[in-house]
């Protein structure tokens, strides 16, 4: 039997969820309406457009982009701080209302979710269910989706995108040549900035031209990825749709400093609030890392990280934070930073693990302390203990971790 | 009607299946004076959930200054406050 999975994804997000939740506490304007924008706190260095509304596109906002040229092409912009407790509360609902039309609702992101509708509803075709899952959200949660139809996860998806605002879309194989083949090449699904310059050079423009390529052609230029993107061009793709939410890769956390960082003790510092944040997490998932990597942005946003991998996996704040020090020591080229990240990946549980023979014997003491500062925390605020390196540094002993339970952009279908 | 959204005081009905009436409440004006305004009628209950956050939107009517108003009063499951939505 052939699939039917749709692809929902609310319309500019984080702009519409706040507009509507201002809309409902009686607010005059809609911010959907006027040149809008959601942006991080200026003050400290996180000045970035999260989420714009249409008017803003037209004065060719971006997201990503600062907020002092964004400010620039629209003097009369609004910029409303990011609420991320709302935007999580706007996604369960929205999950909540797909749960009614199938069980299996994949939560891809913070705002897109994946149906697989194969065999669920004998009284109404997909189409209609498609239809009246968009009209829904407009009536009953205020805000405006896109939803794709198809056949498999990455149709659906590219179907959703086909034109916005508040559409339903379909994108059978039977349509591809028409709707999909004639889109230009970097509105595929991973083709992004690394891999468009390479497909240029080969004259590749359209999807359909790359979907007529030889696939012995793009793996001899972009390896294993190229032929990932030729199966995409075809609408070749056999992903299932896995209900729940996705199961976690890895846990990372990662901090704009409000000032330059420029000597290592408060660096390191950082690094250390960033791991506690994020090795909290980690605990609390019931996840052991095996790689550790540190990443750094420097005044001139230029981008660099290195990795290790652990001889045995751990939770263990002070292990974690052993590893990124002496990453971060062999990495870092003593310039100013405004940016520090921690990642841990390649996550095992923490039921069964291999211990080495040359873990350290502090290991079992450690799991004890970190399980106990954890239930303190729990219990009584995040700041009931800190370290005593943090107080009067200037850093916040737990750092980062803004409302992330869902990344709002993910690479695997 | 229009909008104003100002949390007021109120005196509210629970009965045992759950339904919520609003029965009076108290408003304090430009002047800082509170007003006591007692709900005659409840000509409609609706609940909303934009933005998955849950209200019950009441349209009722009163007698204020000797005149018969009708306006709609809201309330917040997530943070129980109540609100004179629209008159």
């Amino acid at each position: 039997m052939e699939r039917k999975i749709l692809h929902v994804d609310a319309n500019s997000a984080y702009l519409s969820w706040e507009a509507v939740y201002r809309l409902q506490h009686g607010a005059e304007t809609d911010l959907r309406t006027i040149p809008s924008v959601v942006g991080g706190d200026e003050k400290s260095r996180r000045g970035i457009v999260l989420a714009k509304s249409i008017p803003a596109k037209k004065y060719n906002i971006k997201t990503g982009e600062a907020l002092w040229s964004a400010r620039g092409k629209c003097p009369n912009l609004v910029v409303l701080p990011p609420s991320y407790p709302l935007y999580m509360s706007c996604s369960d609902a929205m999950v909540r209302l797909l749960k009614r039309y199938s069980p299996n609702v994949e939560r891809y992101s913070v705002d897109e979710c994946f149906v697989d509708l194969t065999g669920y509803s004998q009284k109404k075709t997909a189409e209609e269910i498609a239809w009246e899952i968009k009209e829904r959200c407009r009536t009953e949660l205020g805000f405006t989706v896109n939803v794709g139809l198809s056949t498999n996860k990455l149709l659906a998806k590219m179907a959703s995108e086909l034109e916005k605002p508040d559409k339903m879309h379909t994108l059978y194989r039977h349509e591809i040549p028409e709707k999909f083949w004639p889109l230009p090449v970097r509105e595929l699904f991973l083709s992004g900035p690394r891999t468009l310059p390479k497909l240029y050079k080969l004259n590749i423009f359209t999807i359909g031209q790359l979907a007529h390529a030889s696939p012995d052609l793009l793996q001899h230029h972009l390896k294993s990825h190229g032929l990932t993107i030729w199966k995409y061009a075809n609408g070749l793709d056999d992903s299932p749709v896995v209900p729940g939410d996705r199961v976690i890769k890895g846990i990372g956390n990662s901090t704009t400093s409000p000032f330059n960082v420029d000597n290592e003790k408060e660096a390191l510092l950082y690094l250390l609030s960033l791991t506690e944040t994020a090795a909290m997490r980690l605990r609390s998932k019931g996840m052991l890392a095996r790689v550790v990597t540190v990443s750094l942005r420097d005044t001139q946003l230029s981008f660099y990280s290195h990795q290790c991998r652990l001889i045995s996996p751990t939770d263990s704040t002070l292990l974690l934070y052993r590893q990124a020090k002496g990453l971060f020591k062999e990495m870092w080229r003593k310039e100013p930073l405004r940016h520090l990240g921690v990642h841990f990946s390649n996550l095992v549980e923490n039921k069964f693990f291999q211990t080495s023979f040359f873990d350290d014997t502090v290991v079992f003491r450690q799991q004890a302390i970190d399980k106990t500062i954890d239930e303190i925390r729990g219990s009584y605020g995040n700041d009931a203990v800190v370290r005593g390196l943090f107080p009067h540094s200037g850093i916040p002993p737990l750092c980062g971790g803004v409302y992330e339970a869902f990344p709002t952009m993910r690479s695997l279908l | 009607m229009r909008v104003l959204m100002q949390s007021v005081d109120m005196i509210c009905c629970t009965n045992r299946d759950g339904v919520i009436t609003p029965i009076k409440f108290r408003i304090s004006d430009e002047k800082e004076e509170n007003r006591i305004v007692k709900i005659d009628r409840i000509l409609n209950r609706k609940e909303e959930k934009l933005a998955g956050n849950r209200m019950l939107v009441f349209t009722v009517q009163s007698v204020i200054r000797g005149r018969e108003c009708r306006f709609e009063m809201k309330y917040e499951f997530s943070t129980c406050k109540w609100f004179l939505y629209k008159i």
